[in-house]
């Protein structure tokens, strides 16, 4: 019985060495496929530190310093006021000039032209063709009781209208006209309603650039993602002599086993070299690199989990690409980059969330600016995404039908 | 020719397959020796394909039944078919299916033979004396396979699945897409393996001149066994032992056919060109000038003559007109 036992154990330690040599060699096959592709290659190893390099170029080469806002104000402000104890009346607009002056003295804004709209009548209609025609980017507008308001010791409320044809720029706009309320505010010795202060943990330092490190999370969980589904999508379904390695010993895991430890270890070198030429252009981390590199590794796992399962269950090639473009479209329109998930429909919502990239931006962001750990709920849902992907693929290739 | 030990090698006994109630195979049964090389001949849809798949291990159980080994093993059970696999050797039709073009003939080597977990020296030992055999050029062995020629790779595609030295090779179609020239050559390629070798070949084809390699032949008709045995069997099978006469007749139709067949002694007369007739008769010897003057006496002009033996194609056109011929009578007579 021990014998049997032992007998056993020696044939399934064997079986597994057998299986251990088949994937270590077709695992250097799939390498040497790699290397004779020299776009797969280029895409693989060159490209992503490449656009790295570039999007960082470009977001530190933008010149520092103060860019104004181009901008009207409109006063409605000169209500009637009656005081309560001397009924006298009397006009309040007293705080429309102090603000104008704010406006004017604030860097951010560029004060292009100041209407009264009490006595222009056309004021709104007027800055409205400049901000039709680009003159201006935004309208400030002084409502009726601006004053007033401020005098009872009420929040002072002003209107503003910002170009919203360009999405990019309009919290800028914004947050030019929010620095003129700063001013107004400190200026004329009044208690602001809101403090709005950057978080201290968020900042970056002196010597980073913003631009760059806000913008490059986004940039990371697309780069590792796509080029891992692109660098995947054929794998199986372009391999012809597929059909023939089956009728050898090799089984069909060894070979899709081979085919993920091959490009998980591309995934690995393309995620150092990409960590490396972020920190190269100067990226500020919060968070840790080991957090860092995990996070970009489960996102191109996923990308790469998914590009498998694009071709196995392919027939041809052009299917395979199509699906590609499809599904990759889909990915995109839902990840929250264009509108935020939360504010899509509740079905759309449950597919988003189901979708890799509406994982890879927050997890990356959250390691990059907030100093996070990257397992969080993000991470795991990747992981189960991949998981899923991973057993699928396997399950269709164990059952698809090759014939030689 | 090698002498064939009596080891079994292939042993298919009442093989049926049927897919969603389609009756694929019927009753196919024969034995292949060791060393012995078979050739599987028959029209497109004959059934050769579903055949091989089932010893190949590629035809689910479910879809065939019948006593079938391969090496000694049945490929009915699952567990059975990684021995069965590392048994035998398949070479497709299609080279593309069975080369990584990208890649150089050795580096093929190395993904195939690693597959029966054979190291890397060994394998290319075996490679070296499979392509030297096959003459394969030595400076293209490290160049990429898409710049051989189209026999390079043709005979790589043989040395491949040679690679493991398999018991048996299964070759689908080892002549088809080579020009006339060199089918020749293909198939003294592979009678010089099986010699150097002893493996047992087993060649699906369309090709009759295959036949001239083969120890044994099968002719296949929509999925039974017409035949099975030695071409010089099959065609001594015919009358007088496959002595044929070809007669070029002047203005030959199908009315001066009728009539040579009506000469009692002639069994068949085949229209092998437009104005050529070859005729099988019994008592070749005695009734070819009998036939002769039978002809002239009912106005048949013949303008030359010559006798020969049989080919195997021959016997295969004669084989299959056979049955297509009995097959027709069975209709008429349902339909009676």
């Amino acid at each position: 019985m021990r014998k049997n036992v032992r007998s056993d154990k020696k044939i399934n330690m064997v079986k597994f060495q057998r299986s251990l040599f088949r994937i270590i060699r077709q695992m250097k096959k799939e390498f040497l496929l790699l290397l004779t592709d020299k776009f797969n290659m280029l895409l693989a190893i060159v490209v992503p530190p490449l656009v790295i390099f570039l999007f960082g170029f470009m977001m530190n080469s933008i010149p520092e310093g103060i860019h104004p806002v181009d901008c009207v104000v409109i006063s409605y402000d000169s209500n009637v006021y009656i005081d309560e104890g001397t009924f006298n009346e009397s006009l309040r607009d007293d705080f429309t000039l102090p603000y104008v002056n704010a406006a004017n003295k604030s860097e951010y804004l560029n004060l292009i032209h100041f209407y009264n709209a009490t006595e222009e009548i056309y004021a709104m209609e007027s800055a409205r063709m400049m901000l039709l025609a680009s003159d201006i980017k935004v309208i400030i507008s002084l409502p009726v009781g601006f004053s007033e308001f401020i005098t009872l010791g009420l929040p002072g409320l002003i209107d503003c209208i910002p170009d919203a044809s360009d999405i990019k720029t309009i919290q800028d706009n914004l947050n030019a006209v929010f620095d003129s309320v700063k001013t107004f505010v400190n200026d004329n010795n009044l208690t602001p309603q809101f403090q709005l202060t950057g978080y201290e943990e968020f900042t970056i330092p002196e010597g980073y650039s913003f631009r760059f490190n806000y913008n490059i999370t986004l940039t990371l969980s697309f780069i590792v993602f796509g080029v891992s589904m692109v660098l995947t999508i054929l794998v199986v379904v372009q391999e012809k002599p597929v059909a023939r390695l089956l009728l050898t010993p090799a089984k069909r895991s060894e070979i899709l086993i081979s085919k993920y430890l091959t490009y998980t270890l591309i995934l690995i070198i393309q995620v150092i070299l990409l960590i490396i030429s972020t920190l190269v252009c100067r990226l500020y981390l919060a968070g840790s690199i080991l957090d860092l590199f995990i996070a970009l590794f489960t996102i191109g796992f996923t990308g790469l989990s998914m590009g498998i399962f694009i071709s196995t269950q392919s027939k041809t090639k052009t299917e395979a690409n199509q699906l590609f473009f499809a599904v990759f479209i889909v990915i995109l329109l839902l990840s929250g980059i264009f509108i935020p998930i939360d504010a899509m429909p509740i079905y759309l919502q449950v597919i988003a969330y189901i979708l890799p990239l509406s994982h890879g931006d927050p997890m990356i962001r959250g390691i990059v600016t907030k100093g996070k750990s990257v397992f969080g709920f993000d991470f795991f849902a990747l992981l189960i995404l991949s998981i899923i992907l991973v057993l699928i693929s396997f399950i269709i290739f164990k059952r698809r039908k090759y014939e030689v | 020719m090698v002498e064939s030990s009596t080891e079994i090698m292939v042993d298919v006994n009442n093989l049926n397959v049927i897919f969603d109630k389609n009756h694929i195979i019927h009753d196919v049964s024969f034995k292949v020796k060791k060393g012995e090389i078979i050739g599987l001949f028959g029209i497109s849809g004959a059934g050769k394909t579903t055949i091989i798949r089932v010893l190949t291990c590629q035809i689910e159980k479910k879809n065939w039944s019948g006593n079938v080994t391969v090496t000694n093993f049945s490929p009915d059970k699952k567990q059975n078919h990684p021995l069965i696999l590392h048994n035998i050797g398949y070479v497709p039709q299609l080279e593309l299916l069975n080369l990584y073009y990208e890649l150089s003939p050795l580096a093929n080597v190395e993904v195939f033979s690693s597959t029966y977990g054979l190291d890397t020296k060994e394998a290319k030992k075996i490679a070296q004396e499979l392509f030297k055999i096959l003459d394969i050029p030595s400076d293209t062995w490290n160049k990429r396979v898409k710049h051989m020629s189209g026999g390079e790779k043709k005979r790589l595609s043989m040395a491949i699945g040679l690679i493991h030295k398999p018991s048996v090779l299964f070759l689908d179609e080892p002549t088809t897409g080579v020009d006339a020239s060199k089918r020749y050559s293909i198939l003294s390629y592979l009678k010089k393996l099986n010699q150097k070798l002893d493996t047992t070949m087993f060649i699906i084809t369309h090709d009759l001149e295959a036949a001239l390699i083969c120890d044994k032949t099968a002719i296949l008709r929509e999925g039974r066994m017409l035949e099975f045995d030695s071409p010089q069997n099959l065609i001594n099978s015919l009358p007088s032992n496959g002595l044929v006469a070809r007669f070029e007749i002047n203005d030959l139709n199908e009315a001066k056919i009728t009539r040579i067949s009506e000469f009692s002694p002639v069994k068949k007369v085949l229209r092998v060109g437009n104005e050529v007739v070859e005729i099988l008769m019994e008592s070749f010897e005695e009734n070819l000038p009998k036939l002769i003057q039978y002809m002239i006496e009912r106005g048949v002009t013949v303008n030359s003559m010559s006798r020969d033996s049989a080919s195997f194609r021959r016997f295969f056109q004669i084989r299959i007109q056979e049955e297509e011929e009995r097959e027709k009578l069975k209709k008429n007579i349902g339909e009676a």
